[in-house]
């Protein structure tokens, strides 16, 4: 206790020095508890329900075709319910939207339908009312629905009598039966039906009411299904009885089921589905924090070392009197633990404040950040942390301060320069080592930076400046399928393109890299997919004729849809570049027909392709656009589409304009998840942008620490020399000779440490391979120019003590007196 | 060689009083003399000599050093003519710990950017003529008091310095090393040296030509 109280003294004494070390130490333990809480969050936490590790997911595939992780049909779904025996529960569910009204303003809510077994499959209760029983379970008895705690709360003012009362939502009237807890969430963001899909947090769930059509149809897949393995099931077990069924299909359902298409289905843990892909980012990410800590550390030791030769005679005279160099090493330790653990609490508060900041940067586009936090595993594990980088930074001028020369150090006025030599050995060692650590850092950041800029520069095929986009979702009782869709569409294309300000509006059922996807099969005529055992697949998309040029998506041959493609004219289809070469090589595709139905049926009805578009990047910026179809919508209608509107001025400047021109139109039609085309584009390459700006902020936090280091080293290296200086001066050493000694004596070191650095950095660059676009791991001009910056700021930070150097008066340094 | 007038040394105290550490100095030193400035502790003996080597820049009054007025030539004219024609040897050696005595006796020609070639050659000579051949990898600390101060002189005339400027040259050493050096000395002086030295001691001061004596500031004699 007495060794705290004094080292708490030490402290106090050297504000100065207690300062500059909490900083130090705030900066590295902030960023490692930051970095070490999202990891939580992410990677170790258990997802919020009831046993999460029993949880899977399951998806189909047909391999042939490239297509995995594809959802299931219904009477796929009620297969698997009736005939699997490993799941306790099993649940479908799909993302849907539902236009909420009765109030000011209709708003379009994020809802889901589910199965009824899902919330006892989750394990998570309503904190108001009831889940679904299996008798709400089916088309017409499915009028039921459960909320939100953030939606109840919002719009209905937490009322506390709202259960059992009724809400109207798309035209017609439900049930409110159950409230579910303000953190509850499914599906979670990850469970992209079609892959990638970033939806919002559910606010609405309703039973699934699968439709007649979708109950004959095994080939219309749409739902996701969750299961939760009995007890003493593995995952293993599991996917031998899916396999199973999947047989079994084969033989049952031969026209759905082609050996050819290598169909089959993946039981994968839900955890991996929902943060896998942020795994290994999230370490790369903590071991950049793990350097910047190290260099922190290498930052205090110095200066520990520094303070430890200035108190060599205080720790003579303990000796002297006493003292064993086992209480010399404690009180030294003490005094660095507790720096660490004063820093570590400091360095808390600033990853509260960074984790502040990082959810608000991810919580549309990185799952699970919002539940990132300094949660009690997290504080424990940083107090570890702050109390091993007290050890580590202390131990050396402990063990360097533990043995004192005695009589050396009592002498008055005696030259204690005989530990001097190791002691600079270390010093030197340090710098080396920080300069080496920073520049492996360094190098990581701007290879993720330059591949960064790289990607944000790809041409995605279409142009993404001033163009609003709106999702409009038309409900089924207003408007069924058919006329009245198409009719809604061509009218507010029509409305909006005239209004002032817009230059081109457009609809299209799918916005490019917004995250959701469609595809559907098709056949060529003239071919015999049963004999060339290909079975083509592509993405469609459903358009209004001014699509591509609101995308400015340049038209390559034929021409785009028009008015004049109605329903009732010839069924047309435009493809872009790459479904023309892959399907179309070497051949002019304009005027080849492709159908939707079974082409060896004599009613079969042949859509012609009219044009040939460039091709647009859609399932990511760094992703080579892939084959895709559009149709027009009055051919191929669809009740949510999406309007993208091109506009001549700052297109939000419009947004209040097309939300009225919509509500003139039909009251209860809101316009929603309104953003600029730029913002979906940028929201695409969020998860990437996150781990940039994290590995950049790191890298910048090395490099100023590493400087710091250096400047402090050569600082200390400039007192300690002073006598040396003022004897070279006094012998005739000019300025520029001084500045050179001390400057050449920083340039070998950060050489070496670059050498070093350099080297470390040729092997750990690999690990970003995965991460990076159209850059080399082993980029020369990145490395080239991360170590001349690096060499630059590190000969700065030795500049001023240098400088001082120079200023050294020989007659003070010689020590006469008069 | 030398010619002071009215050369004075001061500190402030407040803005209207001054601590003076030298008062009008008035001096002249021929070529070949060797001098020894003398007096209690405090009476600015080691402020003069600095004055002389041209360390000291903060003093008022007149300084010639041959024909050249050093109290016209700025900071670096006057570290030039200091290179050119001075010598210094320290009271407590300030040999530099880290280098070897060869490395030693290289330091002041290499700030004069000697060759490479006439820097091997000046310090063979010069370890050859103070029989510190043998010595020359060796560091200070491996050498006795004595032998580090003959590395001092050497050191200090290495370059061929018209003047040689001495702080208590002895003031560390045994009487017997002592003697050593100022018999040293006095050959350099005999060969056309000129010297200037610091001395509390009568003897050493006997090996001179002449004796300044300062008290408090002022030359007495």
């Amino acid at each position: 206790m007495n060794d705290f109280r004094f080292a708490l003294r030490q402290l106090v004494k050297s504000p100065g020095f207690t300062a500059v070390a909490i900083l130090t130490l705030a900066l590295g333990i902030g960023a490692c508890t930051a970095v070490l809480s999202l990891v939580n969050a992410l990677l170790i936490r258990p997802l919020p329900y009831r046993a999460p590790q029993e949880l899977v997911l399951l998806w189909q595939k047909f391999s042939a075709q490239g297509l995995d992780q594809i959802p299931v049909s219904a009477p796929e779904y009620l297969d698997y319910e009736k005939q699997t025996t490993s799941f306790e529960h099993i649940a479908a569910f799909d993302y849907t939207d539902l236009n909420l009204t009765g109030g000011d303003l209709p708003e379009r809510i994020q809802s889901a339908v589910v199965a009824p077994s899902l919330f006892p499959l989750l394990g998570v209760a309503p904190i108001q009312g009831r889940f679904f029983t299996n008798d709400e379970f089916g088309e017409g008895r499915d009028n039921v629905v459960i909320l939100s705690a953030r939606l109840w709360q919002r719009r209905f003012n937490s009322d506390p009598n709202l259960i059992g009362k009724q809400i109207a939502l798309n035209g017609s009237n439900f049930t409110v039966i159950g409230i579910m807890p303000a953190k509850f969430q499914f599906p979670l963001p990850l469970f992209g039906i079609q892959g990638g899909t970033f939806a919002g947090p559910v606010d609405i769930w309703k039973p699934i009411a699968f439709t007649k059509n979708e109950l004959e149809s095994r080939g219309s897949r749409s739902y996701g299904v969750i299961g939760r393995l009995k007890k003493g099931i593995s995952s293993a077990q599991a996917q031998v009885e899916i396999d199973t069924i999947h047989a079994n299909w084969l033989k049952q359902f031969p026209d759905n089921y082609n050996a050819d298409v290598r169909f089959g289905g993946t039981l994968y843990p839900l955890h991996e589905q929902v943060v896998g892909g942020m795994q290994t980012a999230l370490l790369i990410l903590l071991a950049a924090v793990g350097v910047v800590l190290l260099i922190a550390c290498a930052n205090l030791t110095t200066m520990l070392l520094a303070r430890a030769g200035a108190c060599e005679r205080e720790f003579a005279i303990r000796v002297a009197l006493g003292a064993t160099r086992t209480q010399i090493l404690r009180q030294i330790l003490c005094e660095s633990v507790l720096l660490a653990v004063i820093g570590g609490a400091a360095g808390s508060l600033l990853a509260v404040w960074g984790l502040d900041l990082l959810r608000a940067i991810g919580v549309q586009t990185v799952p699970r950040i919002a539940e990132a936090n300094l949660d009690v595993r997290v504080l424990v594990v940083m107090l570890a942390v702050s109390i091993g980088t007290g050890i580590l930074f202390g131990i050396i001028p402990a063990l360097a301060s533990g043995n004192p020369e005695v009589t050396e150090a009592l002498k008055e006025g005696g030259r204690t320069s005989t530990a001097g030599v190791p002691r600079n050995r270390v010093r030197n060692a340090l710098v080396i080592a920080e300069v080496a650590m920073a520049l492996v850092l360094l190098v990581s950041a701007g290879l993720l930076m330059k591949s960064f800029a790289r990607l944000q520069n790809v041409d995605p095929g279409f142009n993404s400046r001033n163009v609003l986009t709106t999702e409009i979702a038309l409900p089924v009782a207003k408007y069924p399928r058919g006329k009245p869709v198409a009719d809604l569409f061509a009218e507010a294309t029509r409305r909006i393109n005239a209004l002032p300000g817009v230059e081109t509006a457009a609809f299209t059922s799918i916005l490019p890299l917004s995250g959701t996807n469609s595809d559907s099969s098709f056949a060529i005529e003239g071919r015999n997919p049963m004999a060339e055992k290909v079975y083509p697949d592509e993405e469609i998309r459903v358009i209004t004729p001014e699509y591509f040029q609101v995308l400015k998506t340049s038209l390559l041959r034929g021409r785009a849809f028009t008015d004049a493609d109605t329903a009732d004219s010839p069924k047309v289809v435009i493809i872009n570049e790459a479904m023309a070469k892959k399907w179309f090589p070497n051949t002019d595709p304009i005027g080849k027909r492709i159908t939707f139905s079974d082409p060896r049926k004599p009613d079969v009805e042949w859509v012609t392709i009219v044009g040939v578009v460039a091709t647009m990047r859609h399932r990511g910026l760094e992703e080579e656009g892939k084959p895709e179809y559009y149709l027009p919508h009055t051919q191929r209608s669809n009740r949510a589409m999406v309007l993208a509107v091109r506009s001549k001025q700052d297109p939000r400047s419009l947004t209040s304009a097309i939300r009225d021109e919509i509500r003139r139109m039909d009251p209860d039609l809101p316009a929603a998840n309104v953003r600029t085309l730029e913002q979906v584009t940028s929201d695409s390459i969020a998860p990437r942008r996150l781990s940039v700006v994290l590995i950049g902020v790191f890298a910048a936090v090395a490099l100023v620490l590493a400087a710091v280091g250096i400047y402090g080293v050569m600082s200390f290296l400039v007192v300690q020399r002073t006598h040396e200086i003022g004897v070279r001066m006094a012998l005739g050493a000019q300025r520029s000779d001084v500045l050179r000694l001390v400057m050449g004596h920083a340039l070998r070191l950060v050489l070496i440490g670059a050498a070093i650095g350099l080297a470390i950095a040729l092997v750990s660059s690999r690990a970003l391979q995965a991460m990076l676009y159209n850059v080399g791991a082993f980029d020369i001009s990145t490395f080239v120019l991360v170590t001349l910056a690096l060499g630059s700021v590190a000969l700065l930070a030795s500049y001023i003590p240098a400088v001082r150097a120079t200023r050294a008066d020989p007659m003070i340094a010689l020590g006469h007196n008069g | 060689m030398i010619k002071l007038k009215n050369l004075e040394r001061f500190y402030p105290l407040t803005k209207e009083k001054f601590f003076y550490v030298l008062r009008d100095i008035n001096l002249e030193i021929q070529e070949g003399d060797f001098v020894s400035i003398m007096g209690p502790s405090g009476a600015g003996k080691s402020t003069l000599l600095h004055i002389l080597g041209m360390h000291d820049h903060g003093w008022t009054g007149e300084y010639f050093f041959e024909e050249t007025a050093v109290h016209n030539l700025k900071p670096k004219e006057r570290a030039t003519l200091r290179n050119e024609q001075i010598g210094f040897v320290f009271q407590q050696y300030h040999l530099l710990d880290d280098l070897t005595v060869y490395e030693n006796l290289d330091i002041p020609l290499s700030y004069r950017h000697y060759s490479k070639s006439e820097r091997t050659a000046l310090v063979a000579d010069m370890l050859d003529r103070f029989q510190i051949v043998g010595k020359k990898d060796l560091y200070p600390r491996q050498l006795s008091g004595g032998q580090q101060q003959l590395v001092g002189v050497a050191r200090a005339i290495i370059a061929e310095p018209n003047l040689l400027l001495a702080d208590e040259p002895t003031g560390n050493l045994h009487s017997s090393q002592g003697e050593e050096i100022m018999g040293l000395f006095r050959k350099l002086n005999d060969e056309g040296m000129t010297i200037i030295q610091v001395t509390h001691s009568e003897k050493n001061a006997s090996y001179g030509k002449r004796i300044i004596q300062l008290r408090d500031g002022w030359i007495v004699n």
